[in-house]
């Protein structure tokens, strides 16, 4: 039997909660899963991202009742300037590993000249964010700078940011995952234009990793919250180096000085450090259990904010 | 004597030939050995080794503190970055703030600035001008002698 998981014809950190529940119902007997990306009318880096986690842990999990590693199913979106965008994305040429995909994908190009400043890339290892870096620098610098009126130097931290988001996939997921860049103009929020960082992976997850360190410091309160409260509040990391955990703390000194925004979903929780123009909550609990982490980064083009 | 290591050369010849980043830990952490063993052969002679940071691309906290908080709590001897940008400095500051250590950067016109910890930062000053390293301008500015 195959079990549907439906994906949000408006896929982005807002609507991924409600991917989540689907993910979690229909997953949870262990069946083959079909997402359903049809009638999907946009997607942000954010919901790529996380669609390829979602099926790196189908695929793990067995993916049918015979636990063989059966491939889930994917239904390509139907609407042309969609599918067109999601291939530009890179995503498909990283989905083609993990689902059985179903529709028409086209034959064009992930993108190299366009607001897609990272197309969908796989972080397994060190060198893979060494060539995540390089090629950000190459492509996102006039963008960062004219663009966003960053100053040259916020583009190294910009790199920066992109590489301790992307070494927390090597060094604590426990699998690979993936990262994808993307300039837009955001009308929702600010109407002004933003550069989105996505980083997902199914792996172990916050808690996972730091619970043999930090559980018994927060007893009865250890979960998934507290977990991400004590990796991105409080710096702790899962290894005893006193140099460990300045990764998440230098992109949250980035991010405050640029006035933009982090946002970590793990398990069944969420962290965002929440800057003024945005209306996110800081902390959530209780929602769908989803694996491993997501990682969502946002960067305001800079002018009436302060810095 | 003063030692000069070229940290670009260093990461071209140990971790790759393509990437000018220092980022990543087993990066930093290839990088710094073979910085050790390059003072390690020279160290009898060596008052100072000058890390020179000229066309390193980006460093990330993670080699920041891989390197140059490893490096100054390793060596007892004196460490000089130069080379240094503005993004460099702004990655490598925070993480010696971290460790309560400073360092020493030689900027362009050869004047020494020292960063991190503002009392770990006093002490080298004093420590470099005690041990006759460095020498005071007229103008208070201070260069290695």
């Amino acid at each position: 039997m195959t079990r549907l998981v439906e994906v949000p014809a408006q896929f982005d950190d807002r609507s991924f909660d409600q991917f989540a529940s689907a993910f979690a119902e229909a997953a949870k007997d262990g069946e083959r899963l079909l997402f359903d990306a049809h009638a999907a009318e946009w997607a942000s880096p954010y919901g790529l991202v996380g669609l390829l986690a979602a099926g790196q842990a189908a695929r793990g999990a067995g993916g049918g009742s015979g636990g063989s590693g059966e491939r889930p199913l994917l239904t390509a979106p139907t609407h042309a300037d969609v599918l067109t965008y999601w291939t530009r994305a890179g995503f498909f040429r990283e989905a083609a590993e993990l689902f059985e995909i179903h529709g028409k994908v086209p034959r064009v190009k992930a993108a190299e000249e366009s607001d897609v400043l990272l197309p969908v890339t796989p972080v397994r290892a060190a060198e893979d964010v060494h060539a995540v870096v390089s090629n950000i620098q190459q492509r996102a610098s006039a963008i960062l700078a004219s663009e966003l009126g960053l100053e040259p130097k916020a583009t190294m931290g910009f790199a920066m940011a992109l590489s301790e988001a992307c070494q927390n996939i090597v060094e604590h997921a426990g699998t690979g995952g993936w990262v994808a860049v993307q300039a837009y103009h955001w009308r929702r929020k600010l109407a002004k234009r933003v550069v989105v960082i996505a980083v997902a992976d199914a792996g172990v997850g916050f808690r996972h990793s730091l619970e043999p360190t930090q559980s018994k410091r927060f007893g009865t309160r250890w979960g998934d919250a507290a977990a991400l409260e004590a990796a991105l509040i409080q710096g702790v990391s899962r290894f005893r180096d006193p140099g460990r955990g300045q990764g998440l703390a230098g992109i949250r000194r980035y991010l405050a000085r640029w006035d933009g925004k982090i946002a970590i979903r793990s398990g069944t929780a969420r962290i965002a450090i929440v800057p003024k123009w945005d209306d996110d909550v800081p902390l959530k609990d209780g929602l769908p259990a989803f694996p491993g982490a997501q990682v969502l980064i946002i960067i305001p083009e800079q002018g009436s904010t302060k810095r | 004597m003063i030692q000069h290591i070229d940290v670009h050369a260093v990461l071209q010849e140990s971790v790759s030939g393509v990437y000018t980043d220092l980022v990543t830990r087993p990066t930093g952490r290839v990088v710094r050995e073979c910085i050790e063993r390059a003072m390690a052969t020279g160290a009898a002679e060596v008052a100072v080794a000058r890390i020179d940071f000229t066309r390193v691309g980006c460093i990330d906290y993670s080699c920041a503190d891989e390197i140059v908080a490893k490096l100054l709590r390793s060596r007892p001897g004196v460490l000089v970055l130069m080379g240094v940008s503005d993004g460099h400095r702004e990655e490598i500051e925070p993480v010696l703030a971290g460790h309560r250590l400073a360092v020493l950067i030689e900027r362009p016109d050869g004047t020494l600035e020292a960063v991190g910890a503002p009392d770990a930062a006093a002490a080298l000053l004093e420590e470099l001008v005690a041990r006759r390293l460095a020498a005071r301008s007229p103008g208070g500015t201070l260069t290695l002698t």
